[in-house]
């Protein structure tokens, strides 16, 4: 994506009040349910009280009868009652997989809280109410709850199919010569834990059927293309059917597959009325789709030197009841098993089987963070094997420009791991001293990488539409959903950078299925790299469209002609963007430009063999430090101090940078310290706030966060992805930093008081 | 995630309280004062009484000394617990627990007596009260009734007190001249309920008290010598297995707890 | 029962029945959409609203018992569109991501530095313990406060 040449960034670079912000800090922003429509319904689910049983008899006539209720629906009331979610396949072992799950459960429910019907009342409490009436025989079947269990012969299935969800194979050269010739070998095994994403604002949104017959859901979702699922749910044409994000309340991967959309739609359907739904905190942590467990079986080898000679890899995940994403979320963490760091033999063996727990699928790091637990605490195995300093061991192992990971991707930007541990080496000063004789103080690092932008054999696109009005405001249409990072507020920044339009003079409207040009996801840390590329390609070809007119009104040469400061300036002249413009609606020059960019796609998938060759556009790496003390006595861990360095390529809003940050090193350390859903015998315990121990402002510690820009990213300016990446690095650190503290590492997350305390 | 329906009352004084309690028989009747636990329980259908009587406005609030004893009423704030500093002087202990109740603005509504009433073993206002000792006040169809703390609390979410009684005060014994104090909480973060936690109390003449909570289906006292208390809880307490923390490691903070809450005690009596 | 109460400065008077928490209230009678459901427990704090200029969690509160009392929630601060202080110094300071806690961060916020439990960071940080955030990691909303904090010892 050629960058803007004529002038330095003016925008780009400086840290700009977001304009989303203000109407956030003042209270005004509608959220998915800060809507309503008159005469509108209130949605409720009913949903399974038991992981796994057939559904003999689901009688609604109660919940029928109570005043106020307009309509009840199961199973047989939904047109086309199965969700599809087309993944790439895995090796001849399982094939092509259409990844398939139920709107409505249909004779049998195969996880707890699994939705089983719809009542749609004139009231919340009559919803309520009548949810409570209706009555469910069960059949109890045999439950599964472990992913190992899952697999073996005679595991009772959760689907015909078998518990074998997917599966990618990947064997590059010669690990088992390379372990048997090995100067060292270090052996462990690692597990990771469910995790929720717990953002604030519980699921919600509001339908309605408006004209045209086109049923309109204004949900928090992070993908409005989801009215291509919905009409197929619904048998009606793409075209009557309208998705709305309006500002949303957090995602973080769990708004990504449909939440209340698919509900909220049917009950339109049925009754021809609006209906909101908002699921409460219960709900949401009990049965919405949850992180994936990873049990990580590692052998690393290296040479006298430290260098890696073999990483053979076991990886086991669970996937829960239903497919959703499994499969690519696998496809992560195989692809990023062997960390950032050069190895000449790889083995991978990765694995996702189907339980009866919730089922697993989207959540920040997808897949590429799990793993980075295990291949962290690898080196620091080998290095503490050799007598190395752990980051010495890392730098005689980073990937460097040219390298090929062992799934057949090649590593052409520039990688900035060495600067990265540079920069937060020289952070760090001497390790705190305890605050009690008792108490311990550990440090660790480590370092990762995460992909931005979607798998490449997805051919990926983004479209933008920018355009003047006749007053030479600018407006930008664009279907991306802000989701907090400050997805719009960076593509403002960037249509007023290259035309020169102050920020206060644009308008963007977003998340429109129907009225803005579609942008794909916000998933995947993506949409910097995609919508702002997007928008950038789309104000650079309208302001190539502008030049020749404004040439002509600044009596110069085109090639002179600057576009700042709210006009078009040359030579001492300037003209003011009103005037432009309105000199382009008389001579009929178009003032507005949709553009599509593509990003670059790569080979499609074949089904028949274990998959190889590239599979991300790019990388973002990391490293961080973490400071913290123990109470050994307690298992209390207290984070003191934590730097974090990325390379972002080039930061167009340092602000947000460091803000997505700080935000995922705090949801790291969740991970690593506190978060977990726990289950027994595949019910979820976890249902309340109380329960589920997100990080409070006590928690998070000071964070330094440390950009470098290495002026080489694929997004617009030369940007990378941010989103995700900082979360990866945060559960390897504390497991270092625990270890130096306590001289015994933890492999199994969360690193909850007991677990440290180990009694 | 809403409450189901219930009736309530206001009443204009603690008799007509208890009145409506005790013409409430075969329906289920609640108290309600600053309702931070009951508000939230209701929402999450974890309770679903039929009538609500509500107290929180019958000047039950207060505290102040009483032969030989600091009465605290029932609807004083946690936050006036923890932020007066005329509590601090009179009832350091309960200041530095009501410290560790929930989140500010919890503490801003919720009671001391609404603590009392409710017994979850892990609060901390019912370690404080048993800590210091003395009796609960509580007004019935019968009238005034006086409890000891020491029986006062029964089970999880149990107390003495019945169905139509209304819990107006505690009287505290104050601590001899000369005591020291100390709490001690742990858990996982900031304001969370507490995995276990302890109030302390070391005496001029040598003997020392600890209570833990947490650790049981109420908490549970300990009086003896400061040097051998932390071990009498380690041998009494016996809480039970659980999903989220196990037993071993909830009998090994109530002993943290305990030892610790002992130590500040010691140190506050040496100051 | 009837309620009569003020919601930023607008009198109420509504029959109401007792099971409908304030938060429900004040969103669905009193168009109060900038207090938000969060969690339903009193854990969050995205429901924080000033009554009678306490700061309480209005999941937590029944609409009756609110009775006669004042209602201010973000929307009442800040004059003639413009932000209060402490607005403008989350807002500057990034300290505003998906927005949704921010209501009553900013409550919950100036009653702590007014009753002076916002002395230094960590006294800040456990007054903001009941303000989840899953966004910003809070560093940043402790600078705002931080910042709005002095800015009001150096007027005052």
């Amino acid at each position: 994506m050629s960058v803007v040449r004529d002038r330095p960034a003016r925008l780009v670079g400086r840290t700009l009040v977001r304009h989303d912000a203000v109407e956030k800090v003042a209270g005004r922003t509608r959220y998915a349910a800060d809507f309503g429509l008159p005469g509108m319904l209130h949605a409720a689910l009913k949903r399974a009280d038991l992981p796994h049983a057939r559904l003999l008899r689901v009688d609604t006539s109660a919940a029928q009868a109570v005043p106020g209720v307009a309509s009840v629906l199961t199973a047989k009331d939904v047109p086309e009652n199965t969700v599809w979610v087309d993944v790439p396949g895995q090796t001849f072992q399982v094939g092509a997989l259409k990844a398939r799950a139920n709107v409505l459960a249909d004779g049998v429910v195969r996880y707890h809280g699994e939705p089983i019907a719809i009542v749609a009342a004139e009231t919340e409490d009559a919803a309520v109410a009548a949810v409570e009436l209706i009555d469910v025989d069960y059949e109890e079947l045999p439950v599964v709850d472990d992913s190992e269990a899952a697999l073996e012969d005679g595991a009772p299935c959760v689907h015909e199919e078998g518990n074998l969800l997917a599966s990618w194979q990947l064997h590059e050269g010669d690990v088992d010569a390379a372990l048997a010739d090995a100067h060292a070998v270090v052996e462990q095994s690692y597990e990771t834990q469910f995790v929720d994403h717990a953002y604030l604002e519980p699921e919600a949104g509001v339908a309605w059927l408006d004209s045209g017959d086109v049923i309109t859901v204004r949900a928090a979702t992070q993908v409005i293309e989801h009215f291509r699922d919905l009409a197929r749910i619904l048998r009606v044409p793409d075209n009557r059917v309208r998705v709305i994000a309006p500002y949303v309340g957090g995602g973080f991967g769990g708004k990504e597959d449909m939440t209340v959309e698919p509900f909220l739609a049917l009950v339109v359907q049925h009754t021809r009325r609006p209906v909101s739904m908002v699921w409460s905190r219960s709900e949401s942590l009990l049965a919405r789709e949850k992180r994936h467990p990873m049990k990580l079986r590692y052998r690393t080898a290296c040479d006298a030197d430290g260098r890696l000679v073999a990483q053979d890899v076991v990886i086991l995940a669970d996937g829960g009841a239903y497919a959703l994403l499994s499969a690519l979320v696998l496809l992560y963490a195989t692809t990023c098993s062997q960390g950032p760091y050069a190895c000449p033999n790889v083995r991978v063996n990765a694995r996702v089987a189907y339980t009866n727990h919730t089922p697993a699928s989207a959540m920040r790091g997808f897949g590429a963070m799990q793993v980075a637990l295990a291949y962290e605490g690898q080196m620091d195995l080998l290095a503490a094997e050799l007598g190395l300093d752990p980051l010495e061991l890392r730098r005689r192992n980073f990937v460097e420009r040219g390298d090929t990971l062992a799934v057949g991707q090649t590593l052409d930007t520039h990688i900035a791991l060495p600067e990265l541990a540079d920069r937060v080496e020289a952070a760090l000063g001497p390790k705190p001293e305890p605050s009690t004789p008792e108490r311990r103080v550990g440090r660790g690092v480590a370092c990762n990488f995460q992909p931005y932008g979607r798998c490449v054999w997805l051919n990926d696109w983004a479209s933008a539409w920018v355009g003047f009005e006749l007053d030479g405001t600018l407006v930008v249409r664009i279907g991306v959903p802000d989701i907090g990072g400050g997805q719009a507020s960076s593509l403002v920044q960037l249509a007023g950078e290259v035309l020169g339009v102050d920020p206060a003079d644009v308008v963007i409207h977003i998340g429109d299925s129907a009225l803005t040009p579609l942008t794909g996801t916000t998933t995947a840390t993506r949409q910097l790299y995609m919508s702002g590329n997007a928008v950038v390609q789309a104000a650079l070809e309208l302001r190539e469209q502008l030049r020749p007119l404004a040439a002509d009104l600044l009596e110069s040469e085109p090639d002179d002609v600057e576009f700042a400061e709210g006009g078009v300036r040359s030579g001492g002249r300037d003209v003011a963007f009103r005037e432009l413009i309105g000199a382009a609606a008389k001579r009929e020059v178009p003032w507005h430009r949709l553009s599509i960019f593509r990003a670059p796609g790569g080979d499609a998938w074949r089904s028949e063999s274990s998959w190889r060759g590239r599979v991300f556009p790019d990388f973002t790496y990391g490293c961080h430090s973490v400071d913290l003390e123990v109470d050994p006595e307690t298992g209390h861990v207290d984070v003191l101090r934590y730097v974090a360095a990325h390379d972002v390529g080039r930061a167009i809003n340092p602000l947000s940078v460091e803000g997505q940050i700080e935000g995922a090193v705090v949801m790291g350390l969740g991970y690593a310290l506190s978060e977990r859903v726990v289950y027994e015998d595949a019910i979820n315990l976890t249902g309340t706030f109380a329960q589920y121990l997100i990080p409070t402002a006590v928690e998070a510690p000071e964070i330094e966060p440390i950009i470098v820009e290495s002026g080489e990213g694929l997004g617009p300016f030369s940007a990378r992805g941010i989103g995700e990446p900082p979360i990866g690095a945060v559960a390897p650190a504390v497991a270092a930093a625990i270890a130096d503290a306590l001289g015994r590492r933890l492999t199994v997350l969360p690193f909850t008081p007991e677990r440290v305390a180990e009694v | 995630m809403i409450p189901r329906p219930f009736d309530y009352e206001r009443p204009g004084s603690v008799e007509e309280a208890v009145s409506l309690l005790a013409a409430a028989s075969g329906r289920e009747a609640k108290l309600i004062a600053g309702g931070q636990s009951l508000v939230p329980m209701l929402s999450l259908g974890l309770a679903r009484p039929d009538l609500l009587v509500d107290i929180s406005r019958l000047e039950l609030d207060g505290i102040q000394a009483v032969d030989g004893r600091i009465r605290v009423g029932a609807t004083t704030c946690h936050r006036t617990l923890e932020l007066d500093p005329g509590v601090r002087s009179l009832l350091p202990l309960a200041a530095e627990a009501a410290w560790h109740v929930g989140n500010p603005r919890v503490r801003n509504r919720g009671t001391f007596g609404g603590s009392l009433a409710h017994a979850d073993p892990a609060a901390e206002l019912p370690v404080v009260a048993l800590a210091h000792g003395g009796e609960v006040v509580a007004r019935g169809v019968d009238g005034e009734r006086r409890i000891a703390l020491g029986e006062f609390f029964l089970g999880y979410l149990e107390t003495a007190l019945a169905p139509d009684e209304v819990l107006v005060a505690a009287e505290l014994e104050r601590l001899p001249e000369g005591s020291g104090v100390g709490f001690h909480e742990e858990a996982q973060r900031a304001d969370d309920f507490a995995l276990a936690c302890a109030a302390a109390v070391v005496k001029p003449d040598g003997g020392a008290r600890v209570v833990v909570g947490g650790v049981g289906d109420r908490p549970l006292r300990f009086d003896g010598a400061p040097d051998e208390l932390a071990a009498v809880v380690e041998a009494e307490v016996d809480p039970e297995e659980e999903a989220f923390v196990s037993a071993a490691f909830r009998r090994r903070l109530a002993v943290v707890c305990a030892r610790r809450a002992l130590a500040r005690a010691r140190q506050d009596a040496a100051a | 029962m009837t309620l009569e109460l003020v919601v930023n400065g607008r009198r109420f008077r509504e029959p109401v029945e007792p099971h409908v928490t304030l938060l429900r209230f004040l969103r669905e009678r009193a168009g109060a959409i900038d207090v938000k459901y969060g969690c339903g427990e009193g854990v969050c704090g995205a429901c924080t609203v000033l009554m009678d200029g306490v700061a309480v969690n209005a999941c937590s509160v029944l609409a009756v018992q609110a009775e006669g009392t004042t209602i201010e929630t973000v929307a009442a601060l800040g004059e003639n569109g413009s932000l209060h202080p402490l607005q403008q110094e989350l807002v500057e300071r990034g300290a505003v991501q998906c927005g949704f806690c921010t209501p009553g961060v900013v409550l919950g916020s100036l009653e702590a530095v007014r009753l002076g439990l916002a002395g230094d960071r960590p006294t800040l940080r456990r007054s903001l313990a009941g303000h989840l955030c899953r966004c910003t990691g809070y560093g940043k909303i402790v600078d705002a406060v931080e910042a709005y904090r002095d800015r009001e010892g150096a007027t005052s």
